[in-house]
Order: C-alpha cells, then structure tokens, then sequence
C-alpha cells in the first residue's frame, strides 16, 4: 500500500492547510479589530438618508377670512419602466393611465417605454380622488408620491394681489412672494438609513422633525369690494374699448388697501401659461402721466403754503396763454375763474398760473411730501416709484406742466395715497395689504398698524380742498358723472395724452379719475385708470361713470351713511326743477 | 472512531443550523423583491435540507467499499450530466452561466457539485488501484489528470472559474496524496495554473475583477462593490457584531448576501466571536475528516476520506478568502451555510460516506490493514 516516503503526505497538507484556516483566522481579527473609523464613518456616511419634509404653506384670507390661496395634497404620480417592462404588461398600464389621467397615451407609452430606467414622471400634481381611483388598480411599476400642490380657489379674483408660488413652493409674484417668509413654514427633517437601492430603512430612524406649517396672512382686501370692482374694470374694458385699466380702493384714515385690481387678469391656478405682462400689477408698477388729477395737489401745496387763497382769481386766457415762448391750452375757454373754478373746470392755464405763485422749490417740496418721486412702500412687491426730476434740471415752464400732471409720472397707488392724504387731514398714510400674520397655533406673528408717513399740508387746507374737489362732481364740472345720490363725492378726472417719441399722441391717452366719498367725513378714497380708451375719450367721460358704479355699491356694502344734507338739497333741487 | 463521527455530526449540524438561522436573516429581502415571499429561499433551502437527511443516513449505510465499483459509472454519470448543463435545451443559463439542468418544475441541479464528490472517490479509486505505479509519469500523472481535467474542463466551459480551481486543487492535492510524485504535480499545477491564468485572461468579465481585486477603492462603484462591501460589513461588525437581523448591508449593498457573501453578514450580525467560530469549526471538522482518514481501513477509504475532508474545507478556505478580500471574486457558497439546494444535497452526501469510512474502522477492529501497511 502507501510506501513509507508517502506517510508524510497527508500529515503535511493537513498542516497547510490548518495554516491557512489561521491565516484566515488572522485576517477576520484584523478586519473586526483594526482600525475602523475611517471605514465605519464612510459607510455611515453613504448610508444615512437626510429627508426634508415639505411644510405645508400658509393660507391667504381676505379680512373677512375668505380663503384665497391655500395647499391641497396631490399625488405625484410616476412609473418604474423596467419594473412594467419586465412584467410586460406596458400596453395595459399605458391605456390604464392615458384613460384615468386624460393623458395622450402616445406620450404616456413614451414614459413607460424606456427600458432600464427607473424613475418617470407620468403626471404631477393629480388630484387625490384620481390617484386612489389608480392605486385600487393595483397597477405594479406604478407609484404615488404624496405631495401638496398650491390652488387658488377664487381663480383670477385679486389674482395681481395674491399672486402664486411656484412649483417649487417659493412665492414668486403679489403676497405670495411678499410674505414668502412667513407662508413657506419650516420644512422638516428626516435622519434615516437607507438600503442599497436608496430607499429609506423605516425602522432605523434616527431623527424625526415634524415641518412646521407656515402661517396664514390675513390681507386687508375685501373679496367682496374687490369683486365689485373687477366687475366693473371688465365692463369698462369693454364699454370704452381700453387697452387696460386698473383700480384700488384705499381705507382713508388707516391706509389700508380694500380693493386693487388690474386688467388683463389671469387664473392663478394657470400661472405658468401667463404673458409676463399680463401678471404685471399696473395699479402699483406702471409710470404714467397722471395728467389734469395731478391738479388737485398743486392746488392743495399751494393754499397751503398760501402762495394763493381759494377766493383769488386768475384770468384763464379764452383757453390760450403764451407763457415761456410756448403756447398752453384748455381744452375749454374760459374767462376769469377762482380757485374752485380752476379746479372744477380743470383749466390747464389756470393751474399753471397757480404753480407759478407757488414757485418751484415749494412745488417740488409738497409734491415730495405727498409721496409723489418715490415707492409709498406698500407691502407688495413691484412697486415703482414714479418719476419726479428734481427742479435744478426743470426749465422755465416745468412747473406750468407738472401742474396738469405732465413731465411727471406716478403710479395710481402713488396719485391715490396722495389724495388719501387730502381725505384724511393732510395725514399720509403707507398703504398696506396685509393685515396681520396668525401662526397655526393661532398666535398673531405680524401685524400692520396704520403708520403716518408725512403731513404734506394742514387740517384746514385739507378740509377746503375737500369742498374744492367736491365742486368736480356737482353740476358744471367735469366730473358730474362720478356723483352719486345721497352722498357728496370730492374727486378730480385727469384725461393725459400718452408721451410717444418727440411728444405727445393725438391718439391714446390714459383716462382716469380719483376721489373719495363722503366729501365731509371720507371713508374710502378710489382710482380708476383706463389705458387707451377708443375713440379717445377724457376721464370725466369713461373713468368718472366707473367709479361711480363701484362707489354705488361699495357705500351700500360697507354701510356708510347717506350724506343728509346732500340728499335734502338733491330732493330740493329735482322739486324745484318741477 | 464512533467518537469522531460524533464530534464531525455535531459540527456539520451547528454550520446546518448556523446557516437556516442566516439564511432566515438575510434572505428574507431578496425573497421579497424577487419574489414577493421573504421566506421564499428558507422554505427551498428547509426542502433542500429535507431530502438530504434520508441521502446522509443512507450514505452512511452504504458500505464505501461499494464506491469502488461506483467509481467508473459515477465519472460516467457526471460527465454526462455536465455535457447535458452545457447543452441549449436541457440546460439552465442564470446570469451567463450554464451550471444547471432542470430538475421538475421548481428545482434545478447544479452538476458541478456533484462532481466535486465523483472527482474525490474517482480519484481514490485510481490511486488505490495504481498504487504500485503511481510513481510512474503515465499511470502516476498524464492519466488521471486528463481524467481530471475532463470534468474540470466541463466546468471550466459553463462557465465556473471558482469550482474548476476548487476541483483542480482538490484533485491534484489527492494525486498527491495517492503517489504521484511531486516534482510532476509542481510542474503540472505551474503549467496549468498559467493556462489558468490566461483563460481568465481571456474573460474581460473575470479579468476586471482581479484588477479590481487589486485596486478596489478605484472600482468601488463596480467590480469592487460587493469586496469593500463585505469588508464594511466585517468591520462594522466589530467584535461583538450589530445583533441578529440588524445587517445593513444585506440591504441590497451586497447583492449576494444570502449565498456566496452570507459570510460577510455573519460578521456584521454576530462579530468576530462567530466569524471567526465558523472558521474553527472548519478546522475542527477539517481535523476529525483527518483522523477518520488515518484510520481508515484500507487506502481507497483513507484517500476517499481525506480528499471528502479536503473538498469540504478547500472550499470553505476560498469562499472565506474571498469574502475577507484575501482572493478575487469567484462563485463559491460557503458549505452548509449559503443558500443552494445542490451543495447542501451533496455536502451532506459526503458527510455521510465520511461517517460511513469511520464507522467502518471500528467494525474491521483498530487499524487493520492500512496503519499496519503504514508500519511495514
């Protein structure tokens, strides 16, 4: 059998071999008890998972808490296409998801048709009933991410207020964008470990914390104010063929904005298929020369600084003054007319002979405390500030012009709080939006008080220019059609030719008017602006009957008394006339 | 050497056990995503365990003299059987490779492992009748390792790298064993373990993961994925281990957790205290197959019994080597504990002759025969 040189051979492999099993033995000691810091931080690092957690946005409400903007959960829903394309049932699951998602199923098919790939949107943002109708299905490769999606559910109403969050959640025009810090919450973290497929490992969870929601901001508009006047700017744009128009209601004594809307509009929830320039807020972010409106503030700076007082005179030229070698026109003739009559009659030659007196340091210091040159600062973004040149580069007939509202620019905000200020005492307020800030434990977090920004005139010069202005809507001035039964209205119409290159258009011009009610006691000041009335007419034609038709409502939603002594001489007057 | 069987029965049993109690770990991941059951590999395996108890109790009836005549139709047998994987038609391809033939309608069998029991008793039965002229170049060397390379070749062809090493090792070790003389085995194992090495070569596949094998921080995304991660997984391990079920990394970070790398998770669960028992039990079970070898009746018996041991343990060897980052990626399942039907079926087979050889030298009385021809 085996020789005795041979005897040795199993004894000798055994032994090699038991050398490499310690060899083996050695090796796993070294790698459990050696060093491992490093490794282990490495693999601790690729393995943990750190998940933000979306927070839900915060609502926006009107001040009557008439929800405006707010989150819904949605589903995401997506496919895996190896997953379907293992299981071949490709066609099935693209005719299921065309059908229930009202999707093309040629652009479905192309999702769910890209082999090796795992991961593909189908469609985002479904609502959740649709989703559920999915998931019951039970359609493998199909997934759902829950997620929440912004809606609007007063769609275009106020839309240039409120506006939109992107799809990122990151507020991106109006309030949505303004109080972005506040709505946005504080998203959550999850710290986790996840497998080798990225998925997270529920039950290694290390840290959870919950998002905080964000907080809802209450604005100061009225939904109700504001649809009264969206209805009316639209059948403005139509009845005077306007290119665009825009308008605002302002609280007098606080400032606060109760309504503000601009044409064109647009559904918030379709924001991404919007023009920019129909997303533009006019009533604060476009320059215009105010034109005759802008009347009303010189007069104002100029009783007040009595450079004139309300029973002088001026001689208005039959409608054509020669002043600095170039020719001022009215749009009417007049003779000599007061300062009631320079305004009610708006006459051009008159306002420029006031201007004038006042001179142009004090013309440009009151017009600069009424705001005018610079943002009012209202809690929106967008905000321009109008154009006031400062009187060292003015020639000699600048004040003649900025006195009929040209080589100037405001936006309506601007012209309105001005004229606000008037209304209320000679205080101007800063106008705002939102009203105040509630967290969702119900704690108030911001919260807008009425801020005086200056005092560009006194008391009593307010309360003449109330009576000045109040002769615009009474009988002979260009403004009869802002009046309203029961109620005495101070306003001032401004008809501006459009600048164009070289001069000024024969063509468009902006029309507008402004004012507030009641003339003695003001509760709200408004501005109405049409861009491009066709045919051309003047703001005491097309923007006077609109605010009008607002002022008739809005007196009767908000319950403001009837002016009695107004009414008696309106009832008087008709029994006369009989 | 009833004592011996005992200890070895013991031992088999703990890694039988050690390896259910792992596979239930570990499997349990896979099973869900493949197959929507995280006890669908337990239950195979439970099958697989089954049917191989009544095959170890008969094994151990069966006296191994017996094989003697067996050796022939065995080799015949698996030939066949490996000719039949390679076929189109009758053999089965998974991931590239033809190792299987369908075997009824939920199992496949895996014929390169039972070539690893043929190429043992073939090889025994060889020597033993060549005894007087293993010396010689002809009878000693070119004969049995064309026979040899035969089945390994088959295997080579599946393609396997890992098994054809194992099976070419063992066999040449066994040559050895048996007589061949050793100048021819070194010449022979250097020539072909160069053949080896250019075929690997050839392989862009195989040869990717030796250089990955050698450079595997570079190729941490790819070829080396699974090495760094069962050497993370040994690490964060530590001594003490992360707790029974608690493995991160069988979370898809190694891919074959509950087959080839199921020793990496031992470590990572259980610690150094039972990767490092596992290797202990090898070397106790490779030192009980010794001394059943050494006192075996007859030559065919101590052969048989040496080479069943050596298999077993060489196996083992390798599959822990490569797991521990010691040798590159190769398919072997670590014996009685990975995941596998066909290995578990004929490990235990050949525990079964083992125990056969040990019970057969008590009956034939102390060290008749082949210990008194050791002393001649």
């Amino acid at each position: 059998m085996i020789s005795k040189g041979q005897a040795y051979r199993i004894p000798a492999v055994s032994v090699l071999m038991l050398l490499v099993m310690a060899g083996l033995g050695a090796r796993l000691a070294f790698l459990h008890l050696g060093p491992k810091e490093d490794i282990q931080d490495r693999v601790f690092r690729t393995r943990l998972s750190e998940q933000t957690i979306l927070a839900e946005r915060g609502r926006i409400l009107d001040r009557n808490q008439n929800i405006l903007a707010l989150d819904l959960p949605v589903k995401d829903v997506w496919v895996c296409p190896k997953t379907i394309l293992e299981n071949g049932h490709a066609h099935f699951v693209t005719h299921q998801l065309a059908r229930l998602l009202q999707l093309d199923p040629a652009f479905v098919y192309d999702r769910v048709n890209r082999p090796g790939r795992q991961f593909e949107y189908v469609k985002r943002f479904v609502p959740r009933d649709v989703a559920d109708q999915i998931a019951r299905m039970q359609l493998t490769g199909v997934h759902f991410d829950g997620v929440t999606a912004r809606h609007y559910p007063q769609g275009a109403l106020m839309s240039h207020v409120v506006g939109f969050s992107n799809f990122d959640g990151i507020g991106s025009a109006g309030v949505e964008q303004g109080m972005n810090a506040y709505l946005r919450g504080r998203p959550g973290l999850r710290v986790s470990e996840r497998d080798g497929r990225r998925s997270e490992i529920y039950n290694r969870r290390r840290l959870v914390i919950e998002p905080k929601r964000g907080a809802d901001v209450y604005l100061t508009l009225d939904q109700n104010l504001q649809f009264m006047v969206e209805e009316s700017l639209d059948r403005a744009l139509d009845a005077y063929n306007a290119q665009s128009a825009w308008a605002i209601i302002q609280h007098v004594q606080t400032g606060e904005i109760l309504a503000m809307a601009s044409r064109p509009t647009y559904d918030l929830n379709a924001f991404r298929f919007t023009a920019e320039e129909t997303r533009r807020n006019r009533a604060i972010g476009y320059n215009f020369e105010p034109g005759s409106t802008f009347k009303a503030l010189v007069i104002a700076a100029a009783l007040d600084a009595g450079a004139v007082r309300v029973e002088h005179t001026f001689d208005c030229e039959q409608g054509v003054w020669h002043y600095g070698g170039r020719p001022l026109r009215d749009y009417r003739p007049h003779g000599v007319l007061d300062v009631y009559g320079i305004l009610q009659k708006s006459s051009n030659i008159g306002a420029a002979k006031i201007a004038l007196e006042l001179g142009n340091q004090r013309l440009e210091e009151y017009l600069r405390d009424f705001g005018i040159g610079s943002t009012v600062g209202i809690d929106l973004p967008g905000e321009e500030p109008g154009i006031l040149a400062s009187r060292s580069s003015w020639s000699q007939i600048s004040a003649t012009r900025i006195a009929m509202g040209h080589e100037v620019a405001v936006t309506a905000l601007q012209l309105l709080n001005a004229v606000n200020a008037i209304a209320n005492d000679g205080f101007l307020m800063r106008p705002y939006v939102v009203r105040q800030v509630m967290d969702s434990q119900g704690r108030v977090v911001f919260q807008n008080e009425p801020q005086v920004l200056a005092r560009p005139v006194r008391e009593d010069t307010a309360r003449l220019m109330r009576r000045i202005m109040s002769r615009v809507t009474e009988e002979g001035g260009t403004g009869r059609q802002a009046a309203l039964e029961g109620y005495r209205v101070a306003g001032k119409t401004g008809t501006a030719q459009k600048p164009v290159p070289g001069g000024y258009s024969d063509r468009a011009n902006i029309a507008s008017f402004v004012g507030f009610l009641p003339a003695d006691h003001p509760e709200f000041s408004m501005i109405i602006v049409l861009d491009e009335p066709q045919p051309l007419r003047t703001g005491g034609a097309t923007a006077a009957p609109v605010f009008k038709e607002i002022a008739d409502q809005a007196v009767r939603y908000l319950g403001i008394a009837p002016d009695v002594s107004v009414a008696d001489a309106q009832r008087g007057a008709s029994s006369h006339g009989r | 050497m009833w004592k011996t069987a005992s200890v070895l029965v013991g031992i088999v049993l703990v890694l039988i056990t050690l390896g259910i109690v792992m596979l239930a770990s570990t499997s349990g991941v896979h099973g869900e995503t493949q197959f929507g059951d995280a006890s669908y590999f337990l239950k195979r395996q439970a099958l697989a365990l089954a049917l191989a108890i009544p095959v170890f109790f008969v094994m151990a009836r069966i006296d191994y003299r017996l094989w003697r005549m067996g050796a022939i139709p065995l080799y015949v047998v698996t030939v066949v059987l490996l000719i039949m994987a390679l076929t189109p038609g009758i053999g089965v391809t998974i991931k590239g490779s033809s190792r299987w033939i369908r075997f009824g309608p939920y199992f496949n069998f895996q014929p390169s492992e039972l070539a690893k029991m043929t190429v043992v008793i073939f090889l025994a039965w060889y020597m033993t009748r060549m005894q007087r002229r293993a010396g010689e170049f002809l009878k000693g060397l070119v004969v049995p390792l064309i026979l040899l390379g035969m089945i390994a070749g088959l295997i080579f062809l599946a393609p396997d790298f890992g098994t054809t090493m194992l099976v070419g090792l063992a066999g040449m070790i066994l040559m050895f064993v048996g007589g061949t003389r050793i100048g021819y085995l070194l010449v022979t194992g250097i020539s072909g373990g160069a053949l080896f090495a250019i075929a690997v070569m050839q392989d862009a596949l195989r040869m990717r993961r030796v250089i990955a094998f050698l450079n595997p921080y570079e190729y941490a995304r790819d070829e080396a994925y699974q090495l760094l991660n069962a050497i993370y997984a040994f690490v964060v391990g530590g001594p003490r281990g992360v707790g029974l079920g608690q493995s991160l990394q069988k979370r898809f970070y190694l891919p074959e957790s509950h087959t080839d790398f199921i020793f990496a998770i031992i470590g990572e669960e259980l610690g150094l205290t039972a990767s490092l028992g596992v290797v202990l039990l090898f070397a106790a079970l490779f030192c009980c197959g010794v001394r059943i070898s050494m006192h075996a009746p007859d030559l065919f018996g101590k052969i048989t019994a040496f080479g069943i041991t050596l298999i077993i343990t060489l196996q083992a060897a390798f599959n822990i080597a490569v797991v521990t980052g010691c040798l590159p990626t190769k398919g072997l399942p670590l014996p009685f504990i990975s995941y596998g039907g066909s290995s578990l079926f004929v490990t235990t087979a050949m525990i079964g002759l083992l125990v056969n050889i040990a019970l057969r030298s008590d009956e034939d009385g102390p060290n008749i025969g082949a210990d008194q021809a050791f002393t001649v």
